[in-house]
C-alpha cells in the first residue's frame, strides 16, 4: 500500500508532462472534432469552381488607382474595356465594336456594344466611358499617366459613340486603351465623399477601395485587406460563359512560401505568384497535379550602365564589358527556363527587331573593345561600382557573374547590395547612380514603343526605368517620331531601327528574358495561357491579362485526392 | 507612496515617452529615402498628380510644421492616410490590431500559464530528470527565433500532419462573426457561435505556440532559479520545520515571491510578442497590425508607419504600468511605500 502510494507520487509529475505535451500537439487544436472540421473545408472549397491566385499584395481595384501586378488582374476581371489584347498581340473589339481615326490621327471615334449591363443592371453607355477618361486624368494615378500627356478632350456624341481628341498624335493609342476600365458614373456618383476633386468630391476612391462599379465578368463579393479580394460570377455578362468556367475568383495577398506550398498541398490554391524562388518552384513542382508555367511577358533584367560616369561613360568600355559577360551561364544555370535577350525590347513584344545582333560572350572582342577605351591603361583608377536591390536577392547572382567576367578583363567591379527605397533616390541624380545597377523592367503597354521611351528617352532619367542616362538627342527625337505614326508597320519599322542605333550605344547588358514562372493546378485547372505555352505559341504581354480568368476552365471531380 | 498617485505618477510620465517617441519616429520615417508621394504613385505618375499629394501630405512644408500637422491630426484621432490601403490608418489599425491583440494574448496566456508551470516543476524536481528535460527544452525554445518555430509548424501541421489548421483567421468558408470587439473568438462567443469559436481558436493555436515559446522557457528558467533561491530561505525551512505538506510551501509560500522577478521579465516579453510577431504573421498569413506595419516600412508608408510604432509604443507603456501594478501587488514593500 505504501509502495503504491510513493509509485502514484512518483507518478503524478511525469503524468501532467505527458499530458501536456499530448495537449501541445494534438489534444488542445487538432483532435478528432477539429481533423473531421478541417476535412470538409478542404474539400467543399476544392469542390467549387474557384481560381485562387497568390500575388504580392491585395490588390487596388480602383480603375483610376491600381496598377500592379495583382491590381491588373484584378481589373481585367472585374471591369471591361473598348478593345481587348489577344494573345497574339492583336487588339480585338471590345465594349467598342468599331473605331476610325481623322487622317492627322488626332481625332478616334468609338462606336459601343448595345445592351451591356453592369453588375447593378445599369446599361453601359458612352457618357460612362466619359467619365472614366475624366477621372483617371484628373487622379493622375495607377495607369492615368499613359493618357495624361495624350488625350486632350474626350466627349459622348450620343449614348453609343464616344469621340476622343489627342495633344499630339500617338500610334499606341489604342495599345493604351486596354488600361481605360470603363466605371458606371451614376453608381460612383452615388457613393462620392467629400474631397479634393471639387464637385466631385473624392471621386469615389474611398468607396472603389472595396467596391466595383464595373461590367465585367466578375463582380466583387468580398475584399480584406492584407488577405483576398473574393469576385464571383456576373451572371449576365453580355459575353455569355462556358459552363465551366469558374465561378469565382480569389486574389490572396501572399508570397510566403511556406504558406503557398501547404495551400497549393491542399488544393486551396490554384496559381501561385511568380516570386517564388528556384527551389521552392522544385519543391512545388513535386506535388502530383502541380506544374510550372513558364511565360514570357516582355520583363528584361538589365544591367544599366550609366554613362554620365567614368569608366562606363566610354562606349567601347561598355562594349568590352558586354561582350566579357556569359550570357549562357545566366539561363542555363542561374535562370534555367529563361532566355536570351537579343537587345532592349523583348521579342514578345510587338515592334521586336528579330534581326539585331545581339552581343555574345566573346574575349577576344572584349579586349579589343577595351584596348580601344579611353581607360585602357587606368583601369586600377576607375573600378566599377554595381549596385544589386537588395529586395531581389536573385539579382546578386547576376552581378557576381559580371564581377568575374570583368575580372578577366582586368576591369575591377565592386559589387554594393542597396535597398530599393535608396536605390530609388540614388539614382535621381546622374553623379549618385552607381556604374552599373541590375534591374527588371517591364513594358507599360504591349508594344516596342512603350520600352523604348520608358527605357532611353531622356524624359524617363531620374528614375529607376533608366539608370544609364543616356540623353541622347537622336535618339529622343526618333522615338517621338515612332510612337507617333499611325500606321503600325511603318511605326514598327522605326521601332526597329531605333533598336539598332541603342544596341550600337551599348549602355546596357541586356541579361535575359525574363520567364515569369508560376506553379499551377494543371490537373483540374485548364489555363489557356499556359496551353499555348505548352504549344510554343505566344501569350499576351499585357499585364494581367494572362489571367482573364472567365476564359479558364475547372473541372472539381479532377481535383487530385 | 499611495498606489493611485504613484500610478498618476507613471501615466504621465507614459505621456512625455510617447511624445519622445513620436518625434524620434516621426524624424527616422522622413530620413528614410525615398519620395512616399512618388512610391505612392509610381514612376510614370504625372507630376501635378505627385505634388497634389505631397500637399495633402503636408510634404512640401518643413519637418517642424510636418510634425506640427500630424500631431494635431493625432490629437483628434485623425491619423492621415495610408499609401498603400488609400484609406484612413485609422481605419486600418482598428482592422488590423485586433487580430494581432488576440494573437498576443493567447500567447500570454501561454507564457503565463506554461512558464509557472513549467518553472515551478523543474524547481520541484531541481537536478532530476524532470528538470533537464525542461532545461534541454529551453535551450531550444530560447534558441530558436519565432519565426522559424512558425515555417516549421506551417510545414508540419499545414502540410505533412494536416490536423490543425496553419493558415489565416477562420477556415475556407466559415463566416466571422459579427465584429464587436474583432476579436473573433470574443465576437464568437458573444453571439453564442460556438462552431466559430472552435475554428477562430484552432486558428490561433500554432501562431500564437510559435510566438510563446521563447519567452514560455525563458520565464520558466527565471522561474526555477528564484524558487531555488528562495527554497534555501529560513521561512521555508521554517514551514518544512511545521511540517507543512510540500505542495502547499511550493504553491502557497514559494511561487508568490518567486514570481517576482519572471512578471518583470514576461511583462516586456509579452509586449515584444507584438513585435516578433511581424514575421509570424507573415508566415501564418495573419492579417495583423505587425503585417501591416512590415508592408508600411517596405513601401515608405509614413503615417501607416508612424502610427504603427505609435500603437506599439503605447502598448509598451501599458503593459509596464501593468507589470509594476502586479510587482506592487506581490511584493509588500513597493505597494506599502517601504524602502527596498
Amino acid at each position: 500500500m505504501k509502495n503504491w502510494a510513493r509509485l502514484r507520487k512518483k507518478l503524478v509529475i511525469p503524468g501532467i508532462l505527458v499530458l501536456l505535451v499530448a495537449m501541445l500537439l494534438a489534444g488542445c487544436g487538432g483532435g478528432k472534432t477539429g481533423s473531421q472540421k478541417g476535412a470538409p473545408d478542404s474539400q467543399q472549397s476544392a469542390r467549387e469552381k474557384i481560381i485562387r491566385i497568390s500575388e504580392a499584395n491585395v490588390p487596388n481595384i480602383d480603375p483610376g488607382v491600381g496598377s500592379d501586378y495583382a491590381s491588373s488582374i484584378a481589373l481585367a476581371n472585374l471591369y471591361d474595356t473598348l478593345v481587348f489584347p489577344s494573345h497574339d498581340g492583336t487588339l480585338k473589339p471590345w465594349l467598342a465594336t468599331d473605331w476610325k481615326t481623322s487622317s492627322d490621327g488626332l481625332t478616334w471615334t468609338f462606336n459601343l456594344r448595345h445592351g451591356v449591363k453592369f453588375h447593378n443592371g445599369d446599361e453601359l453607355t458612352a457618357e460612362d466611358v466619359v467619365f472614366s477618361m475624366q477621372r483617371m486624368l484628373t487622379l493622375g494615378e495607377g495607369y492615368g499617366y499613359l493618357f495624361t500627356d495624350v488625350v486632350k478632350e474626350v466627349k459622348a456624341l450620343d449614348n453609343y459613340t464616344v469621340q476622343f481628341t489627342l495633344k499630339k498624335t500617338f500610334g499606341p493609342f489604342l495599345s493604351t486603351l486596354v488600361r481605360l476600365y470603363i466605371l458606371n458614373k451614376d453608381q460612383v456618383m452615388a457613393n462620392i465623399k467629400p474631397g479634393p476633386y471639387g464637385k466631385m468630391g473624392d471621386y469615389g476612391k474611398d468607396w472603389l477601395i472595396t467596391n466595383d462599379a464595373g461590367s465585367g465578368p466578375y463582380m466583387v463579393k468580398e475584399l480584406k485587406k492584407q488577405e483576398h479580394l473574393y469576385a464571383v460570377k456576373f451572371d449576365h455578362y453580355w459575353g455569355g460563359w462556358d459552363q465551366d468556367a469558374p465561378d469565382s475568383f480569389k486574389i490572396i495577398g501572399t508570397t510566403s512560401p511556406s504558406t503557398i506550398r501547404t495551400l497549393m498541398t491542399r488544393r486551396e490554391l490554384e496559381i501561385t505568384d511568380q516570386w517564388q524562388t528556384k527551389e521552392a518552384l522544385e519543391a512545388l513542382d513535386r506535388i502530383p497535379g502541380v506544374g510550372v508555367n513558364a511565360a514570357f511577358t516582355g520583363t528584361i533584367l538589365n544591367i544599366m550602365f550609366n554613362t554620365k560616369k567614368a569608366p562606363t561613360d566610354d562606349v567601347h568600355f561598355r562594349k568590352a564589358l558586354a561582350y566579357a559577360f556569359d550570357y549562357d551561364t545566366v539561363v542555363d544555370k542561374l535562370f534555367p527556363g529563361s532566355r536570351k535577350a537579343k537587345g532592349p525590347v523583348s521579342s514578345v513584344l510587338p515592334g521586336f527587331n528579330p534581326n539585331l545582333t545581339p552581343y555574345e560572350r566573346n574575349l577576344e572582342k572584349a579586349r579589343a573593345e577595351l584596348a580601344k577605351s579611353k581607360y585602357a591603361s587606368r583601369l586600377d583608377e576607375y573600378p566599377v561600382e554595381l549596385a544589386w536591390v537588395a529586395e531581389v536577392p536573385d539579382e546578386e547572382k547576376i552581378a557576381l557573374l559580371l564581377q568575374s567576367n570583368a575580372a578577366e578583363l582586368g576591369i575591377k567591379v565592386n559589387v554594393v547590395k542597396v535597398p530599393w527605397l535608396s536605390f530609388v533616390d540614388q539614382v535621381a541624380k546622374p553623379e549618385n547612380t552607381p556604374n552599373a545597377s541590375t534591374v527588371f523592367v517591364s513594358p507599360h503597354y504591349s508594344e516596342a514603343g512603350s520600352i523604348l521611351e520608358s527605357r532611353y528617352h531622356s524624359k524617363s532619367t531620374g528614375t529607376w526605368e533608366q539608370c544609364e542616362w543616356l540623353k541622347n538627342a537622336e535618339i529622343d527625337a526618333a522615338i517621338e517620331d515612332a510612337i507617333s505614326t499611325l500606321d503600325t508597320n511603318k511605326r514598327f519599322e522605326k521601332y526597329r531601327a531605333i533598336q539598332e542605333k541603342i544596341v550600337d550605344l551599348a549602355p546596357t547588358i541586356w541579361a535575359f528574358d525574363q520567364a515569369e514562372k508560376r506553379a499551377y493546378q494543371e490537373e483540374y485547372v485548364v489555363w489557356p495561357a499556359a496551353d499555348l505555352i505548352k504549344q510554343g505559341k505566344p501569350v499576351t504581354s499585357v499585364m494581367g491579362y494572362m489571367f482573364y480568368f472567365r476564359e479558364f476552365k475547372v473541372y472539381p471531380n479532377k481535383v487530385p485526392k | 507612496m499611495k498606489l493611485h498617485s504613484y500610478l498618476l505618477r507613471r501615466l504621465l510620465l507614459s505621456i512625455f515617452v510617447l511624445v519622445g517617441l513620436s518625434i524620434v519616429i516621426f524624424i527616422i520615417a522622413r530620413v528614410v529615402p525615398g519620395d512616399p508621394a512618388r512610391m505612392a504613385l509610381g514612376p510614370r505618375a504625372p507630376q501635378f498628380a505627385v505634388d497634389a499629394l505631397r500637399e495633402e501630405m503636408h510634404l512640401d512644408k518643413p519637418l517642424v510644421a510636418q510634425y506640427y500637422y500630424w500631431i494635431k491630426g493625432v490629437a483628434t484621432g485623425d491619423l492621415g492616410r495610408s499609401l498603400v490601403t488609400k484609406r484612413g490608418v485609422l481605419e486600418d489599425i482598428m482592422e488590423f490590431l485586433p487580430a494581432t491583440m488576440e494573437l498576443v494574448m493567447v500567447s500570454a496566456i501561454f507564457v503565463i500559464v506554461f512558464s509557472i508551470l513549467f518553472g515551478t516543476l523543474a524547481a520541484r524536481y531541481k537536478d532530476k530528470w524532470v528538470d533537464s528535460v525542461i532545461r534541454i527544452m529551453a535551450y531550444t525554445g530560447v534558441a530558436v527565433p519565432s519565426f522559424v518555430l512558425a515555417v516549421l509548424f506551417v510545414l508540419i501541421f499545414g502540410y505533412l500532419w494536416p490536423v490543425i489548421p496553419a493558415l489565416g483567421r477562420l477556415s475556407a468558408g466559415v463566416q466571422p462573426p459579427v465584429s464587436i470587439t474583432g476579436l473573433l473568438t470574443i465576437d464568437s462567443l458573444l453571439t453564442g457561435d460556438f462552431p466559430v469559436f472552435w475554428d477562430a481558436l484552432k486558428h490561433l493555436f500554432l501562431p500564437a505556440l510559435a510566438l510563446a515559446i521563447g519567452p514560455i522557457f525563458q520565464e520558466a528558467r527565471i522561474i526555477r532559479s528564484a524558487m531555488t533561491d528562495n527554497m534555501g530561505k529560513d521561512y521555508v525551512a521554517a514551514a518544512v520545520g511545521y511540517g507543512i505538506p510540500n505542495h502547499i510551501i511550493m504553491g502557497k509560500y514559494l511561487l508568490k515571491p518567486s514570481l517576482i522577478p519572471a512578471v518583470s521579465v514576461m511583462g516586456l516579453d509579452i509586449a515584444s510578442l507584438m513585435g516578433n510577431a511581424f514575421l509570424v504573421e507573415v508566415i501564418f498569413n495573419w492579417p495583423g497590425i505587425s503585417r501591416y506595419g512590415m508592408e508600411a516600412m517596405l513601401r515608405k508608408d509614413l503615417n501607416a508607419i508612424s502610427a504603427v510604432i505609435i500603437v506599439f509604443g503605447l502598448i509598451f507603456v501599458l503593459v509596464n504600468i501593468l507589470v509594476d501594478l502586479i510587482v506592487a501587488y506581490l511584493d509588500p514593500r513597493i505597494r506599502l511605500g517601504g524602502k527596498l
